[in-house]
């Protein structure tokens, strides 16, 4: 069996759901950056497969790189408030969190 | 104009008032910073700027008057200064200017106003040194002398009401001036309110004049007074038979005039307004404004008489209040109080004396009181000023101030003679005047006029000089003569402003300094003099008063051979002067010869009625009970409906409803992360939800034969177009989201008129059936004004109209005609309005007297081309001509009906088709019944019929449709109509003139 990009496409797709649902469903925040990191995960696995298959002048490529460059620091400024949540209410879950409301 | 004295007087009037507004100004801006004596020097200095200025105007007019007596322009300074606005009524627009008027009558009032308010100023310049707001004083005084002058010499009734309405400000800031203490406050507030009544008088009868005469000038009014003798009307077709027009301005005026002038039942503000400074007594309160409703009713004396009922009126209240407010003064015990009842009384003899048709002897009284009252006022005020006292001096703690003050004496006792009409005085010469034309007119020279109101009021005046004299007396003898009483004692509250008073509190009176005296002197001066002006013309003496008023004042309508006998004029002079004469003797007698012992026996005999007199008939105490109860009740209530109602129920509810919707709102907002990531969801849903589903965004185009309909673009998007209307798709699916087509008659699925005018040089209008867009219609959607027939039946002949299948079904009509001609209109110069006035003329008898101009003007405004229609129609049997704004001639045949038009392009007759013009009362409809209009005519579509002077085209609707389907199988369907025009070639995209019946 020949891969195609539906099957790249189609596991960035699994990738992505299984984030969202993930995002969605857990309340522990350090899972849920987790999902987060899947999700963008599978975004760049969107962009790489398709600059396979359309390289251009490998926009896609690029794009993934910046991506990944992003996520790093999303991740690290996630975990920075995660920390001080921690500190805070002695606790990770999220919703014992409600603070934005106020 | 001519130069006497080297430059245009015209254009000197409107100085006059503007240097003591100026004064006002710099006073008023930058006085609080400068020194006393600066602020002194302006104040004086431009009101005396003003006084020369006057004179020199007077002079001019004088000189003016001197030759050529009679002739055009002669006996007048006018000074037009700008166009103010203009108004409006029906046809007609009136302007208004802001013009000066110096005129005989005005020239003397400016003379009084600023020679007497100079010397007031001048004296006030001293009297006031002490106070702490002596440059806020003295703007007032100088914002109030420029009002007055406006007042006086405004030649329209606008700027006159300007003046009318300064003036009220004025007298309210100044009587409020110690604002400090709350009953001077509100004797302000009340001065100003009870003012607000009359005001509102002189609006809705300089309304009345103006709708009536169509001028807002003054003599204009005068001149056209007699039109105003028809009824009163109240709207276009209700009017009171038996209330002439001139009547109720009269009394509407005369409201506006006892409210300024304090007359019954509205005077009560004056007493009360001596709260002021004395100097703003002098000069407001007796001098200059309070004689502005004499002067109003002199300025529009021939108004005045052509309403005998109104005339008699003013005698009667006038001799009324003159009684009334005399009886008052006889009892009280403040200088100023006695005097402000004085001058009430003393305005009650000016109105009597109008009111008896003495203009002029009502105007002399005005004249010769502005001297001696303002003497007298400055006077008490010279005596407060002698005696520390403030708010007013009571006759109680006075007495012997002769000794102390010999100026102030003398000058005190030679007004008060004056004013008790002592004989020669100028007093006596003025209410000589009234009381002769009370007397003249119990004798009935004028048959309009009833004889009784004269002999009434001739006994009422009467009996008030009598009084006059004798309160007169009694005040000077208890002030001046006798023994000091001690002076008023301070700390009872009189001092609530608080100044010089306690510095020396216990320092013998003394006389004023020189800057009060003079104006005394120069006053009491006049006082005595004056009267010469006005001899008794009935001895043969010379008249200056009278003959040089002449040309201002209208004259009575006397019968043929009525004149003052010298019995009449005895009979006056007579009663007149043993009044005074009687009033001092008797004053003499109480309280000189008799220290004022029969008076307190008198007054502890009848102890309710002196205590009515001391409490002034308590008309105050009536008043609030009356109506500021009443009305105080009603404020509450409206303010605690407002607290309930509106602010407790509603808007309660609609912030509570608001709360709500906030409340429901923040539910959502948790602050926790997953509520906001759900919310997310939703709307990534709904934006697939978009892509998913397919959009049509049908649009169309219409290009003669042609119809264009195109479909949104979108992913993945096929198409499918059916054109014909035949609910079948011609296309098969494609990318294609444009189609072009053409039509077949079969196609049809409704109809749809378009109409134009079949004018040379106009534009065919697209439309204009049901407010101007092309209307498409089925058979069944006829309304009633289309008057639509059945379509013809189906077994009819081939070829019969309207049963072939090309034909619309149901397309006859017989077409209201208004939208197609009104859109037009003439426009232009002064030939126009002739023009209009004839075609009004015309169609008055076509129509029974309605407006149908009126009518096609009404809808003309609609017309974005901003034209206007004039409609002329002719009469059977009436042949007409209409002279256009360029000259050309119209003729009317008869038994013709022509609508005149005129765009912006020129005029045009546009010929309605013969037939019936019926215009109908309410105005929306003119129809045209002609033979091609009432005729059932079926039009295929594409022909043409003439309608009245349209063309009419028969268009047709044909119904596009598309289905859009995406890629994931999904299918839309949206029709639209669209017109089509198979009169218009594809090559001719826009609508264009009309190139006749085809």
């Amino acid at each position: 069996m020949e891969l195609g990009l539906g099957h790249f496409i189609g596991l960035a797709s699994l990738l992505f759901g299984i984030g969202a649902v993930g995002f969605l469903v857990r309340r522990n925040l350090l899972i849920q950056l987790m999902s987060i990191e899947l999700m963008l995960n599978a975004v760049n696995l969107t962009l790489i497969a398709i600059n396979r298959w359309m390289p251009g002048n490998h926009a896609g490529q690029v794009f993934a790189f910046f991506n990944i460059a992003i996520a790093a620091a999303g991740a690290a400024v996630g975990l920075a408030i995660v920390i001080s949540v921690f500190r805070l209410k002695k606790s990770v879950q999220s919703d014992s969190v409600d603070l934005l409301k106020h | 104009m001519d130069l006497a004295f080297g430059w245009d007087f015209g254009r000197a009037l409107i100085w006059i008032v503007l240097l003591p507004l100026f004064g006002a100004l710099v006073n008023g801006i930058s006085g609080r910073w400068a020194s006393r004596s600066l602020v002194r020097a302006i104040a004086v200095g431009s009101v005396a700027g003003s006084f020369l200025l006057a004179l020199a105007c007077f002079v001019k007019l004088v000189m003016l008057s001197g030759h050529g007596e009679g002739a055009e322009g002669t006996n007048k300074i006018v000074n037009v200064v700008y166009d103010w606005f203009s108004v409006r009524v029906g046809d007609a627009v009136i302007p208004v200017r802001v013009a000066l008027l110096m005129d005989h009558l005005s020239g003397v009032m400016t003379l009084v106003v600023t020679g007497i308010g100079l010397l007031i100023h001048l004296y006030a310049s001293s009297y006031m040194e002490d106070d702490p707001s002596y440059a806020r004083f003295f703007t007032y005084l100088n914002l109030f002398t420029a009002s007055m002058l406006i007042l006086v010499l405004a030649s329209n009734m606008p700027l006159m009401f300007v003046g009318w309405e300064g003036v009220g400000l004025c007298s309210y800031l100044l009587i409020g001036f110690w604002w400090e203490n709350p009953t001077y406050a509100a004797a302000g507030k009340k001065a100003f309110i009870v003012n607000r009544i009359g005001d509102f008088g002189v609006l809705i009868g300089m309304l009345l004049l103006v709708g009536t005469t169509m001028s807002f000038e003054f003599s204009d009014i005068n001149a056209n007074a007699t039109s105003l003798l028809i009824p009163l009307r109240l709207d276009q077709t209700h009017s009171i038979a038996w209330l002439t027009t001139a009547t109720a301005a009269c009394l509407f005026l005369f409201l506006g005039c006892s409210g300024k002038s304090a007359q019954l039942p509205l005077y009560v503000w004056l007493p009360d307004a001596m709260a002021g400074p004395t100097p703003v007594s002098a000069l407001i309160h007796a001098a200059t404004m309070v004689t502005a409703g004499i002067y109003l009713v002199a300025r529009l004396s021939n108004v005045f008489l052509q309403s005998p009922t109104a005339m008699a009126v003013i005698a009667i209240v006038g001799a009324s209040t003159a009684l009334f407010a005399a009886s008052i003064a006889l009892v009280q015990n403040q200088m100023k109080k006695i005097l402000a009842y004085s001058t009430v009384s003393q305005l009650g003899f000016m109105f009597a004396g109008v009111g008896v048709g003495a203009f002029g002897g009502g105007f002399f009284h005005v004249f010769t009181h502005a001297f001696f009252k303002a003497c007298l006022f400055l006077g008490a005020g010279s005596v407060m000023h002698a005696v520390h006292a403030h708010g007013d001096a009571d006759l109680r703690e006075l007495g012997g101030m002769k000794k102390f003050m010999p100026v102030t004496r003398w000058t005190f006792l030679l007004s008060c003679f004056a004013i008790a009409g002592f004989p020669l005085t100028s007093g006596f010469f003025s209410k000589d005047d009234i009381l002769l034309g009370a007397a003249y007119m119990g004798t009935g020279p004028w048959a309009a006029y009833p004889s009784w109101v004269g002999w009434v009021v001739f006994a009422m005046l009467a009996i008030a000089a009598f009084m006059t004299a004798f309160y007169m007396f009694r005040l000077y003898i208890l002030a001046f003569e006798g023994e000091f009483r001690g002076g008023p004692k301070h700390g009872d509250g009189h001092d609530a402003h608080g100044d010089d008073a306690h510095a020396h509190a216990h320092a013998d009176p003394h006389e004023s300094p020189w800057a009060m005296t003079l104006p005394l002197v120069v006053l009491a001066f006049g006082a005595v003099t004056v009267g010469f002006l006005g001899l008794p013309h009935w001895l043969g003496l010379p008249n200056v008063w009278e003959h040089w008023l002449e040309p201002s004042l209208a004259a009575l309508p006397v019968t043929e051979g009525a004149h003052v006998s010298l019995a009449i004029g005895g009979t006056a002079m007579g009663v007149g002067t043993l009044a005074g004469l009687g009033g001092i003797g008797l004053a003499y007698l109480w309280y000189i010869k008799e220290n004022g012992t029969t008076p307190a026996r008198i007054a502890a005999s009848v102890p309710r009625l002196h205590a009515l007199l001391m409490d002034k008939w308590r008309v105050d105490e009536f008043y609030g009970a009356a109506l500021l109860r009443p009305m105080a009740w009603l404020a509450r209530f409206a303010a605690n409906f407002d607290k309930l109602l509106v602010d407790g129920l509603i808007a309660k509810a609609t912030s509570s409803l608001t709360l709500l919707g906030g409340w429901v709102v923040t539910r959502a907002q948790t602050g926790v992360v997953y509520t906001y990531s759900a919310f997310m969801v939703v709307g990534l849903a709904g934006v697939a939800w978009w892509y998913l589903v397919p959009h049509t965004g049908l649009e169309y185009a219409v290009r003669g034969t042609q119809v264009k309909l195109q479909a949104a673009a979108g992913l993945g998007y096929e198409y499918r177009f059916d054109v014909n209307s035949d609910g079948e798709f011609e296309t098969e699916w494609s990318t294609e989201r444009t189609i072009e087509g053409s039509y077949e008659p079969k196609d049809f699925v409704g109809g749809a008129i378009v109409v134009a005018t079949m004018r040379p040089g106009t534009r065919e209008r697209e439309q204009l059936l049901e407010g101007g867009h092309v209307l498409a219609f089925a058979a069944a959607d006829l309304g009633p004004e289309w008057q639509a027939v059945a379509p013809p039946a189906a077994n009819a002949p081939p070829g019969t109209p309207g049963t072939s299948d090309d034909t619309l079904p149901g397309m006859s009509w017989s077409l209201p005609v208004r939208d197609i001609f009104l859109p037009y209109a003439p426009r232009g110069g002064e030939a126009h309005s002739a023009t209009l006035e004839q075609a009004h003329g015309l169609l008055e008898r076509i129509v029974g007297g309605e407006s149908a101009i009126d009518i096609a003007r009404a809808r003309a405004t609609n017309d974005e081309q901003r034209t206007k229609v004039g409609l002329v129609a002719n009469e059977d049997g009436v042949d007409g001509h209409v002279k256009l704004a360029d000259g050309t001639e119209v003729t009317f045949e008869a038994g013709a009906h022509t609508a005149l038009v005129e765009t912006s392009r020129g005029v045009h007759v546009v010929a309605l088709d013969p037939g019936e013009l019926a215009l109908r009362p309410n105005g929306a409809r003119v129809r045209v019944r002609g033979a091609d209009v009432t005729q059932e005519t079926h039009l295929r579509p594409g022909e043409i019929a003439q309608v009245g002077n349209a063309l009419v085209r028969a268009a047709a609707v044909v119904r596009g449709t598309v289905e859009v389907r995406n890629a994931f199988g999904y299918t839309v369907r949206e029709s639209v109509d669209v017109v089509v025009r198979p009169d218009r070639p594809a090559d001719e995209p826009a609508p264009n003139a009309v190139r006749g019946a085809q």
